[in-house]
């Protein structure tokens, strides 16, 4: 059986969310599509751990390990004094490392993001549940008109 | 405003009408815009092929001034990309409601900045074609660039800045091309449907993009400061006189701020006109950015103030004589106007009337990127016009070739934003529904 | 904490003596000391109160729970202004260029222009603290004001108290560096305060949490520009490797006590409070915020003594017992902030009566 509900306000789509969860409704059974972020929602259905995070630390600590690595590996494959300057000269080359630590990071948190988000999305390209310009509440299956 | 009436019901279906009817069939006059912008973007090309066949000696530059105007373009480019990033990263962490009237058009800005900007090496090397010695590749002679200088910084900075901006600039418009979508019929809407990647705007959809957004927003804020803390380093490593300062990171990131913003507000100010957006981008908005600028105007007169203090300070002939030449010397006049522009007509802002009249605010913006671009000029010119030695100095004159990659890139700038401005949303629709 | 609270009389007699006892430390015991404690109160004092006028003038809400606290700084300034007048006057020949003066670095001329900013500061700060305690709407103009002169003051405190210690060696950001530094000792208070009162604040303030984790917030970020104003100034030294330059960070790095430090200032300045707070857990837990607010604020004692170190002795005890008795001060002050500060007294009372 599905039941399917159409808000205009954030106010009454809230209170039939709240509503929905104190009857005791499965919350992996609703499906809600929203025109906008509501932070409540994440707080109705009960906040996951948030896993983008890692993606985002991941690609940091990478993008700065290879920065130093690029560095450090290409000076000591030709050691050439340039400009009176050490072989090893760390403060360009942190300079290097912090800018690989941004780009990494920022690229990993998108990848992260689209994976977990699961983007591009299949059924959301094909003709069918778009996106709304009022909240939405499904429950039970979904069939869209 | 067309028909369709029927469609709105709510307020939110207003919010999208208004701002999708920018994406509508184009008029006699934007075309026209379009095409002058063309033609002037061609120039550009043609004439960087001149350059490139003929040589450099094309352009004005000369011993001992090496660098000039392309330098003083590169530059100013790069500054105008910074209020993008600082609109739509700084301000969404300290949560400025009023950055979702400027963010969009900020973030486009951004992108569009930084292609121009990075032209500019390009065609300031000559021989454009060996470009990518700059860049890090196994070779089979095993040579690297050489890490510790700071052209290469830059090329690494520019380009991870191009590509955080970049999909700093698409993540923020998912959601409203996914709107796009909804509205348009036919292939329009189904590109715009491919591009939205399917959003649907489901919990876990919104859940993850809210983090993932304020995680870039995190880490384009110190990007921000560090692209062109690193673009002022390109002078300040060196021991020329009046390049050689430690002050000279935030100083040019103050003064991109600043340059930005003013460019924001000329941009803004004659959109928010022409597609009739005034209900949401308001006066007070205007007011609220005419405080930024302000801020950072005062920055940069600060600096002045140091550098110049400093130089008679210290025992060191070589900063006094440079400073001095900079003011009295063959390019006074230049650092005359650069004052009037960034220090003292920005001081007009501490008048709330003056903050809130767009004509002034649209001058005032067109009059600040003049003084922010004499400014690097003065700087990057005078200083080699004038360093340790007399036997070495020179002036340096602009060919009319240079005067011509010049508007050039004013063309291809704004080539890009009008374009911008008829296909994509220019307003963040999902974020001024959040706020009403 | 237990409610000990002085009256204007009383606090005032305390300042006297407390300013007496420095007095006799400063000069018996080394004029370093007293510099290095000077430059670093000040940077404490003024930059909180500059932390609340930037919370005004931007509308925002970071230290809304914390202000008064804050603002009790506002009445260390004149006992700073003194001390600067009683001791820097006849040390002044600590400064190399005493001996061949030049036309900015001269007895009168420093002394006035440093005590007329000293004094225009503290006289601003009183102003804007009395109108933001009743959020007067014209604070925001004093708030202007004030941070004009806060940026002036710390500029000369860098450009005039510790830059020409080296004369003739110049660094055009320190200035910069040196009220962007206080800008963060204001926070770094304001996070110390946190942890002291988080018990008491719990109860009464309803968005205790949410400032608490902006406070968090505003540390991270501090730490982040702190050390890239850092890094930006060391790179140019170390880059152009000019004699007359790199002198002041080779003197710096290569003798015994000040290497340390610097080591130890930059690990507490900057590694501790970026790693530690970049969990979210970490920003919201008073005690991480208070031990890593302390550590930032000893970094800073540490770097103001690794600037005047190798100019001028410093004996370590004298300096360990005049932060004391300035620390001493400020928390009297803080306790005591509902009379000396009458509009606070005012304020509770509305926000109790409000409550209710």
């Amino acid at each position: 059986m599905t039941e399917r509900f159409v808000f205009e306000s954030r106010e009454e789509f809230l209170e039939r969310l709240r509503a929905l969860i104190d009857e005791g409704t499965d919350p992996q059974s609703i499906r809600i599509r929203m025109p906008y972020q509501v932070p409540e929602v994440m707080e109705i259905l009960g906040e996951r751990p948030d896993r983008l995070r890692f993606f985002a630390l991941f690609g940091a600590l990478t993008g700065f390990g290879s920065g130093l690595a690029l560095t450090i590996y290409s000076v000591l494959s030709w050691p050439l004094i340039v400009g009176g300057k050490p072989i090893i000269s760390l403060p360009p080359f942190l300079l290097i490392g912090y800018l690989l630590t941004i780009l990494c990071g920022s690229l990993g948190a998108f990848f992260g993001f689209l994976l977990l988000a699961r983007l591009p999305s299949g059924r959301g390209l094909a003709e069918g549940a778009q996106f709304p310009e009022r909240f939405v509440i499904v429950v039970g299956e979904e069939e869209e008109p | 405003m067309r028909g369709e009436e029927q469609n709105i019901t709510t307020a939110t279906g207003r919010v999208e009408k208004d701002v999708l009817a920018a994406l509508g069939r184009p008029g006699l006059r934007y075309l026209a815009g379009v095409g002058l912008c063309a033609l002037l973007a061609l120039m550009l090309f043609i004439l960087w092929g001149g350059l490139a066949l003929r040589g450099l000696g094309l352009s004005g530059k000369n011993h001992p001034v090496g660098w000039a105007m392309l330098i003083t373009n590169f530059v100013f480019w790069v500054g105008i990309a910074h209020s993008g990033t600082l609109i739509s990263a700084v301000l969404y962490l300290f949560r400025a409601r009023f950055r979702t009237s400027f963010n969009r058009s900020a973030e486009a800005m951004t992108v569009f900045a930084l292609l121009v900007a990075s032209l500019f090496p390009l065609i300031h090397l000559g021989r454009v074609w060996v470009f990518y010695y700059l860049l890090p590749y196994p070779s089979e002679r095993l040579i690297w660039p050489n890490f510790r200088s700071p052209l290469v910084w830059d090329v690494f900075a520019v380009t991870t800045y191009l590509i955080v901006s970049l999909v700093f600039f698409y993540v923020g418009m998912i959601p409203d091309l996914a709107i796009a979508r909804r509205r348009l019929p036919g292939l329009r809407g189904r590109t715009y449907g491919l591009l939205s990647l399917g959003w649907q705007g489901t919990v876990l959809q919104w859940r993850h993009y809210g983090r993932l957004y304020l995680f870039l927003a995190a880490f384009a804020t110190p990007l921000v400061a560090s692209v062109h803390s690193i673009v002022s380093w390109d002078f300040a490593v060196s021991i020329v006189p009046g390049w050689h300062t430690t002050i000279f990171a935030p100083y040019f990131v103050a003064g991109a701020i600043f340059s930005g913003t003013a460019m924001v507000i000329t941009l803004t100010i004659p959109m928010r006109r022409w597609l009739r957006l005034e209900p949401y981008i308001t006066v007070d908005h205007f007011e609220a950015i005419a405080k930024i600028l302000l801020f950072t105007s005062l920055i940069i007169t600060y600096t002045y103030l140091v550098e110049h203090g400093l130089s008679l300070y210290g025992n060191s002939p070589f900063e006094r004589d440079q400073y001095l030449y900079r003011a009295l010397g063959d390019y006074r006049v230049l650092f005359a106007i650069m004052i009037v522009c960034n220090s003292l007509l920005p001081l007009t802002m501490f008048v709330r009337r003056l903050r809130r009249n767009l004509a002034w605010l649209f001058i005032l913006g067109i009059l600040v990127n003049i003084g922010m671009w004499l400014e690097r000029f003065v700087i990057i010119v005078a200083s080699l016009s004038h360093d340790y030695d007399p036997y070495a100095w020179g002036t340096y004159n602009f060919s009319l070739v240079e005067f011509g990659i010049t508007v050039g890139s004013f063309g291809l700038f704004f080539l890009f934003f009008l374009l911008f401005v008829r296909l994509l949303p220019v307003l963040s629709m999902t974020e001024i529904k959040e706020h009403q | 904490m237990t409610a000990v609270s002085l009256s204007r009389g009383k606090f005032f007699l305390l300042q006297l003596a407390v300013a007496a006892a420095l007095a006799l430390l400063g000069l018996t015991g080394g004029r370093g000391a007293l510099l290095v404690s000077l430059v670093f109160w000040t940077a404490l004092a003024q930059g909180s109160v500059a932390v609340v006028a930037v919370t005004d003038l931007t509308g925002a809400s970071w230290t809304g729970p914390l202000r008064s606290e804050l603002l009790a700084a506002v009445t260390m300034l004149p006992l700073l202004a003194a001390l600067f007048l009683l001791l820097l006057w006849p040390s002044l020949d600590l400064y190399s260029w005493a001996a061949a003066p030049t036309a900015w670095l001269n007895r009168p001329f420093f002394l006035t222009r440093n005590l007329a900013l000293l004094a225009a500061a503290a006289t601003a700060a009183c102003l804007f603290a009395c109108r933001s305690l009743r959020q007067d709407p014209a604070r925001v103009r004093f708030a202007v004001a004030y941070l004009f002169l806060f940026v002036a003051c710390q500029s000369l405190v860098a450009f005039d108290w510790v830059m020409s210690l080296a004369y003739p060696w110049v660094s055009s950001m320190l200035g910069a560096y040196f009220f962007v530094e206080a800008l963060y000792a204001g926070l770094a208070l304001a996070g110390m305060l946190a942890f002291l009162l988080d018990r008491q604040r719990r109860e009464a303030e309803a968005d205790w949490p949410a400032a608490r984790r902006d406070l968090g917030m505003l540390l991270f970020g501090f730490s982040i520009l702190w050390g890239g104003l850092f890094f930006a100034q060391f790179l140019l030294l170390w880059y152009g490797n000019i004699p007359e330059e790199v002198q002041f960070v080779v003197e710096r790095v290569s003798a015994s006590p000040s290497r340390e430090l610097c080591a130890f200032f930059l690990a507490a300045c900057f590694a501790v409070p970026f790693l530690i707070l970049l969990s979210a857990r970490a920003k919201r837990n008073a005690g991480i915020l208070g031990a890593v607010s302390l550590a930032v604020l000893l970094g800073m004692l540490a770097e103001k003594l690794v600037f005047v170190l190798p100019a001028v002795p410093v004996r370590f005890g004298v300096l360990l017992a005049e932060n004391a008795l300035l620390l001493a001060v400020w928390l009297l002050a803080v306790q005591s902030r509902e009379r000396l500060l009458p509009e606070v007294g005012g304020k509770a009372e509305d926000r109790k009566t409000g409550r209710q």
